[in-house]
């Protein structure tokens, strides 16, 4: 084996491996392995010889026996333990008590531009161990945080490939870049799902503003720090991980069947005026579209990973592939990562190294808007005609003849299937190269050049088809859009650390660049054939009406940065930074600078002499923090007034086209940093001997002169009507408390239960445009309808319309209604200001989509040689914009819920309108489609079995474990959409619109050790 | 030779250091300084007469709009008529029907679009007038550009003043935020601004351009529109004036009524403005009109949304026999001159036949893009002048036009549409009201035409229209609200 590990190595070709192999006489040794905090006996500890193959277990009283070389390493690991090694050194009894790993008050953290104990940390840190996102069963890392950390909210976004939406304390910011800064391995990006999960050691979250204010420029919405998987010390070690699953729909919506939609657009009919559309309703059940176009997918995931050390360097080597389909037919994402590091120790002091991760995914794309089209397709149509064409929803057969559905429900939602052609191929290339210098015995200098280098391809094909009357093409249209970016950032830092008596002292001066650039062509071309993949050239075209478009954009910025702690008697603790960003947003402007100060002070109480004989607390600290931090999130040269030159501007004149441009924006005459200025207030707790630990925050965190567009006036003939600016101030505040008990039983039960839970309140302070609001959320809504708010005194982004009172139940009901045109069996309005009259002066606010209560627990079981993971998370008080009911042209189908309570008369119900839910003014924004977003889900349950050591042992394997897990398998809530996980950009979030339906993964899978 | 080389490693770092620090000062100003990319800075432009020359074509692109042409311009100036329902499916665009009973309130959607529609418009035009006459160029060119910027900005503000009554008068792009927010004018001086525009540009605009230009305003039109504008505020000498200027440059009707309207006719002897609009392969984006789509066939492909049909009064409106009926109105079951066939399970009594495209004339998606809109023709200057000559007693003149339209639509059939012959002053007005309801149908006409002639609640009033209210749509609600309350709702809203 250790010859094949030997050749793979030097196949790699990257690294100057040497493997030292140990030759010498074996032995035998015993010994007892305990529990460092209470002395119990601990049995299935597992013991391996560092290097070699083969272990064994602690039998039920935690002895065991092992024959080893006689100066080999024994390594002791036990879940909920920290590993410990021992060198043999000719020993033949070795006891060993093993440490909690919550009794680790001396675990690691990283935080900005280093590492530092948890304990001497003055923010607020939340540190995720690597393997507690991989055994989620999520391709996207950042998923598997969902619950894991109390104050960070995530939202997935159900599509394969996709990022989900994370936001750390809320809000922070509403214009540009919403997300959180990534930072792996000091390389910074906006999204990590180009990582395989596997490879991540550890995701430290940066949530207050004192320890995300050495990132100042980029720290406004939270940091996240990934630090990668390294080579341990030790021969190479094989993992291969393994699953298999599949994915299922879950809470789905049942939409009518077709006698039941003729019978409710029959209705609709009648109430308008109109003889009936179906003479005859008896239509049976019809086609059930999401039956159609839905499938249980499977999903498969192999991660190969191969590591190790030697004296003068490590190597870590990873290649991951996930091939998973989507649950909606054709629909697939395949990903491929290879990851590559290595650190060389070349001089005594000096230290070099790289990262790089290759990464390409491929995905057959799911039509645009086929989430709608399923939700709105007309059941009384057929998949296909008994002639083989498609049912065509202008030529529904009925009885003697055909009817017209006409619009919005005027798509057969397989035609659409059938005829997409739409790819994204990903290509990134990314990572860093890096010397460290360690000098002077104190100061290490550091200096990294990281580079991200994509390309994304975006190939679209309509064929000439003739599907309905509304899906067809007399000519066929291909477009490629293609989308590079470059992106590089140079860091250099020089840290001074010293510890003389009882003063710890850290002095970090850093300086970066950094230059991002992406440039976008999109080219279309005509009457393309498609014979194969090879034909699909734009130069096969036709000549007339080939086109090519660009477009780019260019950011640089310059930083400087320094920090200092200091520490005393580990019992006090003092933290201050200041970061300086220059960005080329603001280039000459009277704002170029940002300035980001921070301080922070703990006080570990238990480090005082007082508390030396107290037996409750094991630890205890109060911290509290300040800190500013910044967004450059605002379009290059915003100050700068540009010449539309928009297709739309183009003159005709005898038919021939003239090129046309012109002003058609205002812009700013000075934009300024966006900044926030946070406290937090925490409190750290352990309690019987660490088994116990709390840990509390308060927060507060105030963005000042947020950028953002409001509206302004039409009569100045802008383009979009809006004018971007320094326009509002907000802020989060909230409350957060995490708890872990971790302990084991005397009967061999390892276990910890964590809790968490995170309470904010975002509220807009000060808006410039004074009491008038900022109006978002109306994309994809007819009729201009808006349905959110942002003014002064409200949440971000808040739902706002009419409050519905009842159903209006008779023509004199609706004669007093204040509506005009109100029927019966239309929402009754609340007339707010009591004027007799319904109109925008009545709307009030309905509802936040900003979840106030984010909360997880997460628990972890370990008996012999089973484990268990149970995680489970949830959010409240959260309101969703169901958009999907009243968003209606025409005869879009009825959900079976709204069928079966709907008004059909007087007295028949007082909280449901009638067939008409899309007429006269049931479609505005009101309060009957705002709805609670609560939910909680079995996230993931997990069960694994280590296959005993003796059996392993005999295959030459160090670790089989095979497991089973789900995820989403229980979901609750009471929304009548597929999911409340809606998302959304902060002024238009949580509005429901052709959202992916939730569905449940099923995996088996297999952890294999060499 | 450990701390030998320990000294060297520091040395090397230091140099490192430095030059890392020299370097990102001295290219300080450089590595920040970023041009904005693929977009030109407005400063660089208004240089040329090349400039000049775009930012005019800016202005007529523009017309092709959404809020010009489509939704916003019919709900504001067809709607409400007795000549057009809403169209397609009963539960489709049913805001429609809030304009159509009169139940229109301040928020509604549309009318907010639609001024914006007509503001940006103006802004393109004022951006012109603002900064061509710095342009170096040829002069004579650039007075007529000038001229052309100021027709268009006077169409804007005749529609404006004819939907809302005073709106706020933008005469030049705004210096600062100081200026973006002004009260409304009233609206003699909205008309004022508007004829003033007018006399100006008929001063500077030829009679007509070369092929290349074709579709620019031209002196005719800007008389035409004067003409009409004249007539909104009964000023009848000046209507029959510039009639007759209108009359003496050469116009004339074209021969058939039907294949006036159809695209290979546009722009011909009878056209004094169009919307020009075309489907535009090299550049979808430009091809942008849906003027024609969402009055187009519902639910045939080559068809459209189905909107703004005709109504039972329009069709039992014309004389027996008129061939205006059949070229106006799409009728289900009747095969189009062009050979289409409409078909018979369609929803509506019938479709728009003056933005019909033909069914051949469908590429991709691109339903009727090809239509430029009429909005203005020599059979309305005819029957303007008909009517200024009545109200000012000459009877015989009025006559002598008026047949010439119905003469026209006559064509070379006999035993319909006979020559107005009564001197009658009240008869004759009647005739040309009736002649212009049929003549001038669903071209976005009729709804002001009858208020401006103050029958409103006679022809309207069954449908909810109320004097002292409905003569004008109220101003959009988030305008008065972005104003900070210093602009004031129409009365009655």
């Amino acid at each position: 084996m250790k010859r094949i590990f030997t050749r793979i190595s030097v196949l790699a070709a990257f690294c100057l491996l040497t493997i030292n192999v140990a030759f010498a006489q074996n032995i035998t040794i015993k010994g007892k392995v305990t529990d460092g905090g209470d002395k119990t006996s601990l049995p299935g500890v597992t013991i391996v010889i560092k290097g070699a193959q083969g272990g064994t277990q602690t039998d039920a009283d935690g002895n065991y026996s092992i024959s080893a070389p006689a100066d080999a390493t024994l390594v002791f690991n036990f879940v909920g333990y920290t590993a410990q090694e021992q060198v043999v050194a000719n020993r033949t009894t070795i006891n060993v008590a093993l440490a909690s790993s919550t009794q680790q008050l001396e675990q690691v953290v990283v935080v900005g531009y280093g590492t530092q104990r948890k304990i001497d940390v003055t923010g607020s840190v939340a540190s995720v161990k690597g393997e507690d996102i991989s055994k989620q069963p999520s391709t996207n890392p950042i998923s598997g945080l969902q619950g894991k950390v109390a104050g960070v909210s995530i939202s997935n976004n159900a599509t394969p490939g996709s990022s989900p939406q994370i936001t750390i304390r809320g809000t922070g910011t509403i214009y540009g870049n919403t997300g959180p800064l990534y930072v792996v391995d000091g390389v910074w990006y906006d999204d990590i799902t180009f990582l395989n999960p596997a490879d991540i050691a550890s995701i430290n979250i940066l949530k207050d503003a004192s320890s995300q204010s050495i990132y100042g420029i980029r720290a406004a919405n939270g940091v996240v720090l990934v630090t990668t998987v390294k080579g341990k010390t030790g021969n190479a070690t094989i993992n291969y991980n393994g699953t298999v699953g599949v994915q299922s729909v879950t809470n789905a919506v049942e939409m009518t069947n077709a006698s039941e939609y003729a019978t409710v657009v029959n209705e609709a009919y009648a109430i308008n005026g109109s003889s009936p559309l179906f003479t005859n309703t008896n239509l049976g059940e019809g086609t059930d579209w999401y039956d159609q176009a839905l499938r249980n997918a499977i999903i498969t995931n192999h991660q190969l990973s191969i590591n190790g050390a030697t004296e003068k360097s490590s190597y870590n080597f990873s290649l991951g592939y996930v091939d998973q389909d989507g649950i909606i037919k054709t629909n697939n994402y395949k990903r491929y990562t290879a990851r590559l590091s290595n650190d060389f120790q070349v001089k005594k002091d000096l230290k070099i190294g790289y990262n790089v991760t290759g990464s390409s995914s491929i995905s057959k794309n799911a039509p645009a808007s086929i989430y709608r089209a399923l939700y709105t397709a007309a059941p009384v149509l057929s998949v296909f005609n008994a002639d083989g064409s498609y049912g065509d929803p202008t030529k529904v057969p009925v009885g003697n003849g055909t009817v017209d559905l006409g619009n919005g429900s005027n798509v057969n939602p397989q035609a659409t299937l059938d005829f997409n052609n739409s790819r994204t191929s990903k290509y990134r290339i990314t990572g860093n190269v890096y010397a460290e210098l360690k000098f002077a015995k104190h100061f290490t200098f550091k200096t990294s050049a990281g580079g991200d280098f994509g390309q994304e391809e975006n190939t679209n094909y309509t064929p000439k088809y003739k599907a309905t009357t509304a899906q067809n093409a007399n000519i066929s249209t291909l477009s490629i859009g293609r989308v590079e970016t470059r992106n590089w950032i140079l860091e250099n830092t020089l840290t001074y650390d010293n510890k003389w008596n009882d003063h710890s002292l850290t002095v970090l001066a850093g300086q970066t660049a950094q230059r991002y650039k992406s440039y976008t062509t999109t080219g279309t071309a005509q009457n393309v054939p498609y014979q194969s993949e090879g034909d699909l050239y734009l130069r096969l075209g036709n000549a007339d009406g080939r086109k090519i478009e660009d477009s780019g954009s260019l950011n640089t910025a310059t930083s400087y940065f320094g920090r200092v702690n200091y520490g005393f008697k580990n019992k006090y603790l003092l933290n201050a930074s200041l970061r300086a960003d220059a960005a080329s947003q603001f280039f000459g402007g009277s704002d170029l600078w940002g300035y980001f100060p921070s301080v922070g002070a703990g006080w570990v109480i238990t480090n005082e002499d007082f508390m030396k004989d107290q037996k409750i607390f094991s630890n205890l600290k109060l911290r509290g923090s300040w800190g500013k931090v910044g967004n450059a999130g605002v379009p290059i040269n915003p100050t700068t007034l540009t010449v539309d030159q928009s297709a739309g501007l183009i003159a005709f004149y005898n038919g021939i086209a003239n090129t046309g441009a012109s002003v058609t924006s205002i812009v700013p005459s000075a934009l300024f940093w966006e900044r926030s200025a946070g406290t937090d207030i925490g409190l750290e707790m352990g309690f019987f001997n660490n088994k116990l630990s709390i840990e509390a925050d308060y927060y507060s965190k105030k963005t000042e002169q947020a950028i953002f567009n409001i509206p302004i006036l039409g009569s100045l003939g802008t383009s979009n009507s809006l004018l971007l600016g320094n326009q509002a101030d907000f802020r989060n505040r909230g409350f957060e408390l995490s708890a872990t008990w971790s302990d084991k039983t005397d009967g061999g039960l390892t276990y910890s239960i964590s809790g968490n839970i995170g309470i904010n309140n975002n509220k807009v302070l000060n808006v410039t445009s004074g009491s008038n609001p900022i109006d978002a959320g109306g994309n994809g809504l007819n009729n201009a309808v808006v349905p959110t708010r942002t003014v002064v005194g409200q949440p971000i982004g808040s739902f706002f319309g009419y409050e519905v009172t009842g159903i209006i139940q008779t023509a004199q009901e609706a004669a007093t209604s204040g509506l005009s045109g109100a029927k019966p069996g239309d929402f009754k309005y609340a007339d707010l200001n009591g004027d007799g009259t319904i109109d925008q002066r009545d709307k009030t606010f309905l509802g936040n989509p900003n979840p106030k209560y984010t909360y997880g627990v997460n628990t972890n079981f370990a008996y012999k040689n089973f484990d268990l993971t149970l995680d489970i998370q949830g959010v409240a008080d959260v309101d969703v914009y169901n958009a999907n009911l009243g968003n209606r042209l025409g005869n879009e189908n009825y959900t079976k819920e709204f069928y079966d309570n709907r008004w059909t008369g007087a007295g028949s119900t007082n909280t449901y309108p009638s067939a008409n839910l899309a007429g006269g003014n049931n479609n505005q924004t009101n309060s009957f489609y705002v709805e609670s977003g609560a939910y909680i889900r079995l996230r993931n349950i997990q069960l694994g079995y280590n296959l005993p050591q003796k059996l392993t042992s005999k295959w030459k394997i160090q670790k089989l474990r095979v497991f089973a897990n789900a995820q989403n398998a229980v979901n609750l809530f009471g929304y009548r959409g597929f999911t409340p996980e809606v998302g959304g950009v902060p002024t238009s979030a949580g509005i429901d619109l052709n959202v992916y339906p939730m569905f449940a993964t099923y995996n088996i899978g297999v952890n294999l050790t060499f | 030779m450990k701390t030998y080389m320990n000294i060297k490693l520091q040395k090397w770092c230091v140099v490192g250091v430095l030059s890392t620090l020299v370097l990102a000062s001295s290219c300080k100003k450089s590595f920040l300084d970023v041009d904005p990319q693929g977009q030109q800075a407005a400063q660089q432009f208004w240089k040329t007469q090349d400039d000049a020359t775009k930012a005019v074509n800016a202005i007529y692109g523009n017309l092709r709009t959404w809020e010009n042409l489509a939704f916003p311009a019919i709900a504001i100036e067809s709607t409400g008529s007795d000549e057009a329902d809403k169209g397609s499916t009963p539960v489709d665009a049913t805001f429609f029907n809030l304009y159509d009973t009169f139940t229109v309130t301040s928020t509604e959607g549309s009318l907010q679009s639609f001024w914006t529609g007509q503001y940006r418009n103006i802004n393109l035009c004022n951006q012109v007038l603002d900064n061509v006459p710095s342009i170096s160029m040829d002069e004579s060119l650039k007075s007529r550009y000038l001229a052309e910027a100021k027709f268009v900005r006077a169409y804007s503000y005749f529609r404006l003043v004819r939907a809302y009554g005073g709106v706020p008068l933008r005469l030049k792009v705004p210096a600062d935020a100081s200026e973006y927010n002004i009260p409304r004018a009233d609206k003699a001086a909205v008309y004022a601004q508007i004829e003033k525009d007018l006399n100006e540009a008929a001063a500077a605009l030829p009679a007509s351009y070369g092929a290349s230009d074709l579709g620019r305003a031209t002196k005719g039109a800007a008389l035409g529109m004067h003409a009409k504008v004249a007539m909104y505020q009964q000023k009848w000498s000046d209507v029959l004036s510039l009639t007759n200027q209108v009359i003496s440059m050469g116009y004339s009707l074209f021969p058939d009524f039907e294949k006036g309207f159809r695209t290979q006719n546009e722009n011909n002897v009878e056209s004094l403005f169009e919307v020009q609009c075309e489907y535009y392969p090299t550049n979808l984006d430009a091809s942008n009109s849906q003027y024609s789509q969402v009055q187009g066939v519902a639910g045939e492909p080559a068809g459209g949304w189905g909107f703004n049909t005709p109504s039972q009064a329009l069709i039992d409106g014309f004389e027996t026999g008129d061939p205006r009926r059949d070229a106006t109105i799409l009728f289900p079951g009747e095969t189009t001159p062009q050979g289409d066939f409409i078909k018979t399970n369609i929803v509506n009594i019938g479709y728009n036949q003056k933005s019909y495209v033909p069914f051949s004339m469908f590429i991709a998606g691109n339903q009727g893009s090809q239509q430029n809109f009429r909005a203005l023709r020599f059979a309305d200057v005819l029957l303007m002048n008909a009517e200024a000559a009545n109200e000012l007693g000459n009877p015989s003149l009025a006559l002598t036009s008026l047949n010439k339209v119905r003469a026209r639509a006559r064509g070379t059939l006999s035993g319909i549409l006979p020559d107005v012959v009564t001197t009658d002053k009240a008869l004759l007005r009647s005739a040309i009201y009736n002649e212009r309801k049929v003549e001038l149908a669903l071209e976005n006409d009729r709804y002001f035409d009858v208020i401006r002639q103050g029958r409103g609640v006679e022809v309207f009033g069954v449908k909810g229209w109320k004097a002292n209210k409905n003569e004008v749509w109220p101003i959009p609600q988030t305008e008065i609200e972005l104003s900070g309350g210093l602009l004031t709702q129409n009365p009655g809203y």
